[in-house]
């Protein structure tokens, strides 16, 4: 059966070219546009991996890692976080939060689809 | 004694995960002392913490000298168990029934 | 379509978003009203146009929109006041980073003249921060990544097909290994103890084992010897600990990567181990998984690596994937390797199925709702095919309801009341698609404050523009055609109304001019409002040059506000010199003409010192129209309500011929022009005798009056418009056409052509004289 991919981000372009990539690769992806709508499509679809984007209004990145862990339903799930080579710190944090890894902006398709293999069981 | 004993089956749940750990290690504890069958056949992922409370489960069965078994593991089941280094999860006390 | 083009449409959609997001933020911000989440807003917007430049490579734009991140960022954070003038460079940053994603888009270049100046400033602002173009360039985060290219699989060759040409060498290796496999394998051993927070963070020791088995033959040593017996046994503790022995013809790096999330959460070694090195397998042994790690980081890899996940992703619950590859590559062509990369994707990739959940929309303009009202996207040409459909509707629906009426019942009869229900029902229905394709004005007013900047910085004033009613809905018909009229409206605010700072200050009012645009809705039609507190109206002058010019006679007696519509006349134009801002040709007559050529007028009124207000009136959709149906030489027309006053009976007393042969009609004290509309159509020769027929007194949009004679009034009704355009060339007079109930076609007159048409063509001073009287 087909993987389930969330992704959260708040630039269609970004949603898009996440799509497009992991779609080709054969899992099937759901999107959020920030991340409060992101926690309530993983609880009410669930997901086998999460990508969430760090700027987002409403609710940011690290927001969602916190909510998702804060899950008991979804300890286990991986996180990737987007995130960027300059931004270290903001990695940091989000590990520090629970993020089970990372895909650097401007990503490329074949590491993302990579970082994602590596997570999903 | 171990002969008295009715053999517990206890179906391992399709995911061992870190979310299934603690429930796992507490299934097995309550279970301590008697001969146990693990059914392994809806198993379809493995994680390292469960793996370490499988382990842990035969160090406890050894030391009681109680049977521990693992039937029809599922291929994932067998697949990633030796993915681990194919440790040995199963007891068979010397002189017991099978 | 090309789906890296696709993508690259969207990303400049929404550029355009994000950018008049960016834009109404930093407007608060000049206002003072903007809180945290405002600056917040401003820097995701530029931070998101950053992002997806730095997909496609878009460098220049890249870079500006860095430094204005950067700048954004340290409001943000307080590290850097917002100032007035950080501001005011802000929204001149704004005004260029659209320019840079226009050149982008569009393959322009983008005015260094402009832009430099800019990103000094900003530069200047952030103290420089490392910021040099050395340090830009070096810096990952603007994805100068060659691999841009294949996101695709499926539509050889991928996103960039030069990039593949380009780099031909990256084959080489690979030819190599399939002559030579076993060239570079090596042993490794590797050390791998995973601490309890790497399975807190949902990483699985199982997962990094079997993407470590994914380079190589493997053998796998599980120690655990720190592992209590079950009864002392922490269950998210982690005990156990592996040593793994792995022939791999990739590098030490190469093993690292599998361990990249965990590195900092387990404890790992990584070290030759050659003294036992295994005999190299032999080639048939060599799997896809070898050649391609061997070399991940060559571009042509791409394929086959994505090939290999794709084939696999869906299906990954079996950890190991012992070398299974199909026969050996003979052929390593490009061909070869993207036909094999794509035959694994073609069945693996299922169908798109973002479905239950998944949002196109983009983020709610309001960062505060915090449920986004469901929206749908529907192509246009649907919506425009339902209100055509509903049109016909209501014709159908006049029509037999006229019928109804002729074959005789009673109006109380069943089948009359049922269709009275049917008609208000079929207006309902009209209203209701008409609400579909109604737009708030915002998407005109949005453009406008960067207009008014320009325009500003060009004529030297300095001016603030205030919008109100942005939310005000109208039909998308009418607002595509806003633009123009208001464009030309604020730059003429700007450069004719306004006055100089200094002259503002000398005549006691603020350096700052104060443009108000406003939209609103009365009485079924959307108004426009535009009001700038310059100098008013220089009646004098404006009266001086309308009779220099003809338009006027020098003894006309002229209303104050007759002689402020003066500019609406063609040719009239008060520039002295025809500037580059409101010159080009182009006059306040243009402007009245397009908004009268969308059944709308414009009036303006002025207060000299004090400043001007032109008003914009308009129908809310160009579909349907209100009007008076007449006969004339017995064609059925139809003259628009908006630009009736009121109709009459002419007695042949009141009509007057000047210079025998122009008529004119006296309505009380003025004379107006008296046009027979079946003659001034070409419908018939001679006009109809005096004393005959009904007058319909109508208003141009200038102002101007004049009296259409037509044989009869039938009644007011709205009737849909189609237009004439498709069908039929332009007609002088006439403006669109319809179909009444009867099912006869009605012609649509165009009520201020007719009336100017005829000053045109029969130039009558007296009658003029009198009409501006």
């Amino acid at each position: 059966m087909s993987k389930t991919v969330l992704t959260i981000d708040d630039s269609r372009t970004m949603r898009e070219m996440l799509n497009h990539a992991l779609v080709q690769a054969g899992y099937t992806v759901i999107q959020a546009v920030d991340g409060i709508e992101g926690l309530e499509v993983l609880k009410a679809n669930g997901a086998d991996v999460v990508i969430t984007d760090i700027n987002m209004p409403r609710l940011d990145g690290f927001g969602v890692i916190e909510g998702v862990r804060a899950n008991p339903d979804h300890r286990a799930t991986p996180i990737l976080v987007l995130t960027t080579e300059s931004d270290a710190a903001k990695k940091e944090r989000a590990r520090a939060a629970g993020a089970t890894g990372w895909i650097v902006k401007p990503f490329n398709p074949v590491k993302l689809v990579e970082a994602v293999r590596r997570v999903a069981a | 004694m171990s002969e008295l004993a009715v053999t517990a089956q206890v179906s391992l749940p399709p995911v061992l995960d870190l979310q299934a750990a603690e429930p796992l290690r507490a299934e097995l504890m309550a279970l301590r002392g008697r001969p146990m069958a693990l059914d392994a056949s809806q198993v379809t992922r493995l994680g390292g913490l469960c793996l370490q409370v499988l382990m842990s489960a035969r160090k406890i069965w050894v030391e009681d000298g109680v049977c521990l078994t693992v039937d029809q593991p599922s291929s994932g089941f067998s697949e990633q168990l030796a993915a681990f280094g194919g440790p040995e999860l199963q007891f068979q006390p010397e002189g017991g029934l099978s | 379509m090309d789906p890296f083009e696709s993508i690259k449409q969207t990303f400049f959609q929404e550029c355009d978003e994000l950018l008049t997001d960016a834009e109404q933020g930093l407007l608060a911000m000049e206002a003072g009203d903007a809180d945290g989440e405002t600056i917040n807003a401003v820097f995701r917007a530029v931070h998101s146009v950053k992002g997806g430049a730095g997909a496609f490579g878009l460098e220049d734009l890249i870079r500006f929109a860095h430094v204005f991140e950067t700048v954004m960022d340290d409001l943000r954070s307080g590290k850097m006041e917002l100032t007035d003038e950080v501001a005011k460079t802000l929204l001149r940053a704004i005004d260029v980073l659209a320019d840079h994603v226009a050149a982008a888009r569009d393959g322009g270049a983008v005015d260094e003249g402009r832009s430099a100046p800019i990103l000094s400033e900003m530069k200047a602002l952030i103290g420089g921060e490392g910021l040099d173009d050395d340090d830009l360039g070096g810096d990952e985060d603007f994805g100068f990544v060659p691999m841009t290219v294949a996101i695709e699989g499926d539509d050889a060759p991928a996103f960039d097909p030069p990039a593949l040409d380009e780099s031909p060498a990256a084959f080489e290796p690979m030819a190599d290994l399939a002559a030579e496999p076993a060239s570079g394998a090596r042993v490794w051993r590797i050390g791998f103890a995973p601490k309890s927070e790497m399975y807190a963070k949902a990483n699985e020791s199982g997962l990094v084992l079997r993407e470590l088995a994914r380079l190589g033959e493997m053998d796998v040593k599980l120690d655990a010897d720190a592992l209590p017996p079950l009864d002392q046994l922490s269950a998210e503790t982690a005990y156990l600990h592996w040593t793994v022995l792995l022939t791999t013809e990739a590098d030490e790096a190469t093993i690292r990567e599998v361990f990249e999330f965990v590195e900092d959460d387990c404890v790992l070694t990584i070290e030759p181990a050659d003294g036992q090195a295994s005999p190299p397998p032999p080639s048939s042994d060599l799997s896809d998984d070898a050649l391609a790690a061997a070399s991940a980081d060559a571009p042509l890899d791409i394929a086959a690596l994505l090939a290999r996940v794709a084939g696999e992703a869906p299906t990954s619950e079996a950890a190991r994937e012992p070398a299974s590859a199909p026969e050996p590559p003979a052929d390593l062509d490009v061909a070869a390797l993207i036909a094999k990369a794509q035959a694994p994707i073609a069945p693996a990739a299922p169908k798109v199925e973002a479905a239950p959940v998944a949002k196109a929309a983009p983020p709610a303009g309001s960062s505060q709702a915090i449920t986004p009202t469901a929206t749908i996207r529907v192509d246009l040409d649907r919506v425009d095919r339902l209100i055509n459909a509903v049109g016909e509707l209501v014709i159908q629906q006049a029509m037999l309801s006229q019928q109804v009426m002729e074959s005789g019942l009673a109006r109380s009869s069943n089948v009359a009341l049922g269709l009275e229900d049917l008609e208000l029902l079929t207006r309902e229905i009209q209203d209701s698609v008409m609400a579909i394709r109604a737009q708030p004005v915002k998407s005109v007013f949005q453009r406008m404050p960067r207009l008014a900047r320009e325009v500003a910085d060009m004529t030297g004033k300095r001016v603030k523009l205030v919008m109100e009613g942005e939310g005000t809905e109208v039909d998308k018909t009418v607002i595509e055609r806003l633009t123009d009229p208001i464009t030309h409206m604020l730059r003429n605010a700007i450069d004719h109304g306004l006055e100089d700072p200094e002259g503002r200050i000398a005549a006691g009012k603020p350096a700052e001019g104060v443009v108000r645009l406003r939209a609103l809705h009365r009485g079924g039609r959307i108004v426009i409002e535009l009001q700038d507190d310059g100098r008013g109206i220089n009646r004098p002058r404006v009266r001086g040059i309308a009779v220099e010019r003809g338009l006027i006679s020098e003894d006309a007696v002229l209303s104050d506000e007759e002689i402020d519509n003066l500019i609406f006349q063609p040719g009239f134009s008060t520039a002295e010199t025809i500037s580059d801002i409101s010159g080009r040709g182009v006059g306040m007559d243009v402007v009245r003409r397009s908004i009268q050529g969308l059944g709308g007028r414009i009036t303006i009124s002025s207060e000299p010192g004090k400043g001007s207000k032109f008003t914009m009136s308009l129908p809310l959709t160009l579909a349907v129209l209100d009007g008076m149906v007449v006969t004339a030489a017995e064609q059925t027309l139809v003259a628009p309500l908006s630009a009736i006053i009121e109709s009459l009976t002419p007695r042949a007393e009141d009509v007057h011929f000047v210079g025998g042969k122009d008529a004119v009609i006296r309505i009380r004290e003025t004379f107006v022009p008296l046009i027979d509309v079946g003659v001034a159509l070409g419908f018939r020769e001679t006009a109809l005798p005096p004393g005959q027929g009904v007058a319909v007194l109508v208003e141009s949009e200038g102002g101007g009056k004049a009296a259409l004679l037509v044989e009869a009034i039938q009644g007011q009704r709205q009737v849909v418009i189609k237009s004439l355009e498709a069908n039929y060339q332009q007609i002088d007079g006439i403006a669109a056409a319809t179909i009444l109930g009867d099912g006869r076609v009605a012609l649509i007159l165009d009520v201020d052509a007719l009336v100017t048409t005829q000053h045109r063509r029969k130039p009558a001073p007296r009658a003029e004289k009198r009409m501006a009287g």
